[in-house]
């Protein structure tokens, strides 16, 4: 039974050149893109881990090291388009603190750093395909040099699905956040079903920390499963 | 069975952890095979170098195997202040048809989704490489040593490197 990544609805993807959202122009091919046809090469599985280390699954912290804000659990769940979970994905998560502010040389945004805490964690998935990341919500921010872009808050995932072709980097938003209905980055997919699966959704549950459940689909599945 | 849609990709951002794109560019490390260095400059439309890109590559082993137990042809690198990346890594064997080549996938912030691209070593028949015809030229690597090769990166613009859409 081959493994095979189909194409894909070009409405349930970005664009590459996308308003509001100046580098794009800068940065996205103007050439059109060539098709290839799939080999090997292509549907071949890379280990991402074995060269990169899993860290812990906590970015909160314990006792006096706590990272202030609202404390929050992402269950996150990968799944090929088979709905197969991707038992032992490696997923790498980074966001910002509180206030809006990443640990990083780049970010020149105004807003205060978080002595404990530390935005980003490497974690392996179960055989479910599952990674839960106990950290804190983080803040919207403005981006610079644009008339009044703020970033909704949101949480950066990377993640490597069975193939090289499956590999996935992506954003998840928060439901019922104002700014998701005017960032460029969101709103840059087309179809508004596709968009609604990029926003988390809120579980209620007893405890002290607000749960979030994701579900992130990498490309690929058995060729077989077009059989009828 | 139900087709799940895949998730829409998003851009990289430009706050990437640095530490995330470093330690893994160095797949020649107790390898079998040719050791090789490929370098490399990422430039956008103006010219202008770009920092902090990241590059993933995947590749076959010396033999053309791409299961090889004891190597993994898997690494990343990301660019410098001058837009210069580096791989130290193996000659890839030929595979199931096709010539030697290295796939190389780039993610950076203003990048909405993945591209994808492959380094050749030169223009040994491959489908992949013939069908892009007078382009094919960009994904052929310069030779600058015995064993060092230049792949520069040009995102958009005059010379723009052939992307694939798969």
């Amino acid at each position: 039974m081959a493994y095979t990544v189909p194409r894909r609805d070009a409405r349930t993807q970005s664009g590459g050149v996308v308003e509001g959202y100046a580098q794009t122009a800068l940065r996205w091919p103007a050439q059109p893109l060539a098709r290839r046809a799939h080999g090997l090469s292509e549907l071949s599985g890379p280990e991402p881990s074995r060269r990169l280390k899993a860290t812990a699954a906590d970015l909160a912290g314990q006792g006096a090291r706590r990272a202030l804000g609202q404390l929050i659990d992402v269950r996150a769940r990968i799944v090929d388009e088979d709905g197969a979970p991707v038992s032992g994905a490696m997923v790498e998560i980074w966001h910002c603190n509180a206030a809006g502010k990443y640990i990083h040389p780049n970010d020149s945004n105004d807003a205060p750093e978080d002595p404990n805490f530390y935005g980003a964690a490497r974690l392996l998935a179960d055989a479910a395909g599952r990674v839960e990341l106990r950290t804190i919500k983080p803040g919207a921010y403005p981006v610079p040099d644009t008339d009044g872009w703020w970033r909704p808050p949101h949480i950066h995932f990377s993640v490597w699905g069975r193939v090289w072709l499956s590999r996935l980097v992506t954003q998840m938003f928060f439901p019922g956040e104002p700014l998701n209905e005017r960032d460029p980055i969101l709103n840059a997919v087309r179809d508004p079903q596709a968009r609604a699966r990029c926003i988390a959704r809120f579980v209620p549950q007893a405890g002290n920390a607000l749960v979030y459940e994701y579900n992130l689909v990498v490309r690929g599945r058995n060729a077989a499963a077009e059989l009828p | 069975m139900t087709r799940h849609v895949p998730t829409a990709e998003m851009t990289l951002g430009p706050f990437f952890p640095r530490e995330f794109a470093a330690g893994a560019n160095d797949l020649a490390a107790g390898a079998q095979g040719e050791p090789i260095e490929i370098t490399g400059r990422v430039v956008q439309a103006d010219g202008r170098a770009l920092d902090n890109v990241v590059l993933e590559i995947w590749q076959a082993d010396a033999e053309g195997r791409f299961d090889n137990p004891t190597f993994c042809g898997w690494g990343r690198a990301a660019t410098d202040s001058t837009g210069t990346y580096v791989f130290r890594t193996i000659r890839p064997g030929a595979s199931q048809g096709r010539a030697p080549h290295i796939n190389f996938l780039i993610l950076y912030s203003g990048l909405m989704r993945q591209l994808q691209t492959a380094m050749y070593f030169d223009h040994s028949p491959d489908p992949v490489l013939e069908n892009l015809k007078e382009r094919s030229d960009r994904l052929v690597a310069k030779k600058e040593g015995v064993n060092r090769y230049r792949f520069d990166i040009r995102l958009r613009g005059e010379g723009e490197t052939p992307f694939f859409d798969d």
